[in-house]
């Protein structure tokens, strides 16, 4: 299973993801609303993904996944759960108390989940928060030591937002902070932009050198197309107009030809698409696949010497004869099975004649007849 | 020296230790060679005296059965000797199993690849049934790879023979992903179609590249179960409900193969639903499996010289990949022993989240046997 399945935000067909769901325990459905701000979390190609499951149910309205496939549960601010239709209901004639702890909430004010465990979910939340502000670099200390005590710091604030401990208190040192350091947090908010701003540049240089590539490919490849017409026109040209050999001609052109491709191919280097992989692996080798075939011996060649009989007398299969629908039917269990394994194992050795047994016993390989097949031995 | 040591101190001449290659609760692997023939093989030392009982019970199953059984796909036992108080296994010496060539991203999967891996399992899988010998364990971890490509079903530490009537046999058996609903549901009495839902689950897993059906615990497994093939109604099985675990996991509508299965053909989706069938009876057979219209279908199978091969099967490794007998579980229940550095190392999924039900199952088993067997 894929552990970051979550962030990867791939598309689930709505309304028939059983089958998807069955592969991973965290199924994902993408955002598609606009009425959604802040919350979740963002994967690589910048859309939010969510997260959702099979047990889904909405605690307010109690209606789950199973009832209405397309359940939408969305956080409020108070980090409760509920679904989409209930905060259309509840919240769409503006600010109303959170069913499940009173809070004054608003519609717009909920967010995708992207967290399985909403706890984690409000953590990323205050992290995200702080961090705007907390940026301060090891740079931005004269010791290690300091660097230590303020990150130590910033996690006692986290764990208090996060624990909901001494909420005004930890409001009240984050404001603080923020009015000491802050010429300092602006500073570094425009490095922390310069930096991305060179990354993406950086990415835009790759991928325009890319592109270059390319091109210079399709106009080699041009060129070398060009250029054997050449030759042949040439070639053409000289057989018709100079007095050489002919034969001396057409081969000094096949030889220029395969300097050239050879130039062309040493070049062209050792990259190889996987496609490329398989093809060769395909006609790697001249080992011919054979045909299936299903069994290699000849085991079932023989005609049975028995006739299996309905019923036995039997005292040790009286239970299992009695509950014929029962739990042994469930489990699969024939009660036939055990009295052909026996009637077999009885006759199984019948024509094997013993000298060739005697000879297997000094080698490690037990009782084997002539054909090669295993006789089951009793211990 | 009487004739009997001499007779066993004859035998271990014939053997040489090389180097020690893992080690797991209950055994130590060597890799070694024939002193006449230079013939690479695996030693497997038994530790005795780390169980009340004496021997370990899957020691024992592993050398009844593979003494017996001998197939181009199962592994070859050449040879048991003691050495002091421990016994030695000697084996034919595999590098690769299945796992670890699903694992392996740079490799790509042909469909005849697939189906070449398949039947070759099924022979295997055929001859053990033939002989009525339940494996109990098939997992990807389990199926060996030689180096001329042939697969070769490996560990029979939970391998019995068919039960005589009136003889309940363990449910706690076959690793949890691969285990079929009726061993689930707790069915004491059971047939050689246990094996085949693995297959089928192994069938899936080389199309998927991915376990198929990954539950989390055996109620999960039924939720799982149910949610890739439907919820079994009584028509589907009947008797389902009288099994003796059984509990209700929910409803769930049976959602068509070929959405997950997005690339295989018809005959291979055919198959699939033959071996996951919830009805044991109904189940396909192993011989009937290898006479299906998918193996005869173009493209042929991939000859086994030609499989492709996972890189670092070349580099020495531990254990379990050498011998997919090894519980790793065992480390899990005993730290302390030298053994769970090894289990460490060896993050594979399957058997680390595994650890604990094949502790409890390897042990459950040896009991119930044992007292299966006093009357």
């Amino acid at each position: 299973m894929s552990k970051s399945g979550w962030l990867r935000g791939t598309t689930v067909r709505k309304g028939l993801g059983s089958s998807q769901n069955t592969r991973a325990s965290t199924p994902q459905v993408q955002s598609t609303s606009t009425t959604i701000f802040g919350g979740g979390v963002k994967d690589a190609t910048g859309k939010v993904s969510e997260y959702s499951s099979m047990e889904d149910q909405c605690p307010v309205c109690k209606s789950d996944r199973y009832l209405n496939p397309k359940l939408r549960l969305l956080v409020s601010a108070c980090y409760h759960k509920m679904c989409e239709s209930c905060i259309d209901r509840l919240f769409t004639l503006g600010p109303a108390p959170c069913p499940i702890c009173g809070k004054t909430l608003r519609k717009l004010a909920f967010m995708p989940q992207t967290f399985e465990d909403l706890f984690v979910e409000k953590e990323v939340a205050v992290r995200r928060r702080l961090a705007k502000e907390f940026n301060k670099r090891r740079e931005d200390f004269t010791d290690l030591r300091a660097y230590n005590d303020y990150l130590e710091q910033v996690e006692d604030i986290m764990f208090n937002l996060i624990n909901d401990i001494d909420v005004a208190k930890t409001e009240d040192r984050i404001k603080q902070y923020r009015i000491e350091n802050a010429a300092l947090i602006e500073a570094n908010i425009q490095k922390d932009e310069s930096y991305a701003a060179q990354l993406r540049e950086q990415e835009e240089t790759e991928r325009s050198t890319r592109a270059e590539r390319a091109r210079e490919l399709e106009k080699e490849e041009d060129e070398e197309r060009r250029a054997r017409e050449a030759v042949e026109r040439e070639l053409l040209n000289n057989l018709e107009h100079s007095s050489t050999d002919a034969l001396k001609l057409v081969a000094k052109s096949r030889a220029e030809l395969a300097k050239r491709e050879q130039a062309r191919k040493a070049s062209a280097g050792a990259a190889q698409s996987r496609a490329g992989v398989l093809r060769s692996r395909a006609v790697m080798s001249a080992i011919p696949d054979e045909p299936h075939v299903p069994l290699q011996d000849n085991w079932y060649a023989y005609e049975d010497k028995f006739v299996l009989k309905d019923d036995y007398f039997d005292p040790l299969s009286e239970a299992v004869k009695k509950d014929r629908e029962g739990i042994m039917r469930a489990g699969g269990y024939r009660v036939e099975e055990a009295w052909e394994r026996a009637i077999r194992c009885a006759v199984a050795g019948l024509d094997v004649p013993p000298s060739s047994e005697l000879s297997a016993v000094q080698s490690v390989v037990p009782h084997v007849d002539l054909a090669g097949d295993v006789v089951m031995a009793s211990a | 020296m009487d004739a009997v040591e001499k007779a066993n101190a004859e035998r271990q001449k014939r053997w040489i230790k090389d180097q020690k290659v893992g080690e797991g609760t209950y055994a130590v692997v060597y890799r070694g060679h024939e002193a006449s023939t230079g013939k690479k093989i695996a030693i497997k030392k038994i530790k005795v005296g780390q169980f009340k009982d004496g021997l370990d019970m899957s020691a024992i199953r592993e050398v009844k059965y593979l003494r017996e059984l001998h197939h181009q796909n199962i592994i070859a036992l050449f040879d048991v000797f003691s050495s002091k108080t421990n016994l030695n296994l000697v084996l034919e010496f595999l590098d690769a199993d299945l796992e670890l060539i699903i694992k392996d991203r740079s490799i790509v999967f042909l469909p005849a690849d697939i189906k070449s891996w398949l039947a070759m399992t099924l022979r295997g899988l055929e001859f053990c049934h033939r002989n009525w010998v339940l494996h109990r364990d098939l997992k990807p971890n389990n199926l060996l790879i030689a180096s001329d490509g042939q697969l070769k079903i490996a560990d029979f530490g939970l391998a019995r023979d068919f039960a005589d009537p009136g003889y309940k046999m363990t449910c706690q058996v076959i690793t949890r992903w691969y285990r079929p609903p009726e061993l689930l549901f707790g069915s004491r009495y059971y047939s050689t179609a246990v094996d085949i839902w693995s297959v089928g689950c192994i069938f899936a897993e080389l199309m998927l590249r991915i376990p198929y059906l990954p539950g989390e615990s055996d109620v999960d497994q039924l939720r799982t179960t149910f949610r890739a093939l439907g919820t079994p109604t009584e028509e589907d099985w009947p008797g389902h409900t009288k099994l003796p675990h059984y509990v209700a996991v929910g409803q769930f509508p049976k959602p068509p193969l070929r959405d997950l299965f997005t690339a295989a053909t018809a005959d291979a989706l055919n198959l699939l639903s033959k071996c996951l069938i919830y009805e044991p009876r109904k189940r396909i057979s192993a011989r009937d499996a290898l006479n299906h219209p998918y193996f005869f279908a173009l493209p042929n199978p991939t000859n086994p010289a030609k499989l492709p091969k996972s890189a670092s099967q070349l580099a020495p490794r531990p254990l379990e990949e050498v011998d997919g007998n090894v519980d790793p579980s065992g480390s899990a229940a005993a730290p302390g022993t030298k053994a769970a550095g090894t289990a460490a190392r060896l993050k594979r999924k399957a058997s680390v989240s595994e650890a604990e039900t094949r502790a409890v199952a390897r042990r459950l088993d040896f009991t119930l046997s044992s007292s299966q067997r006093s009357p």
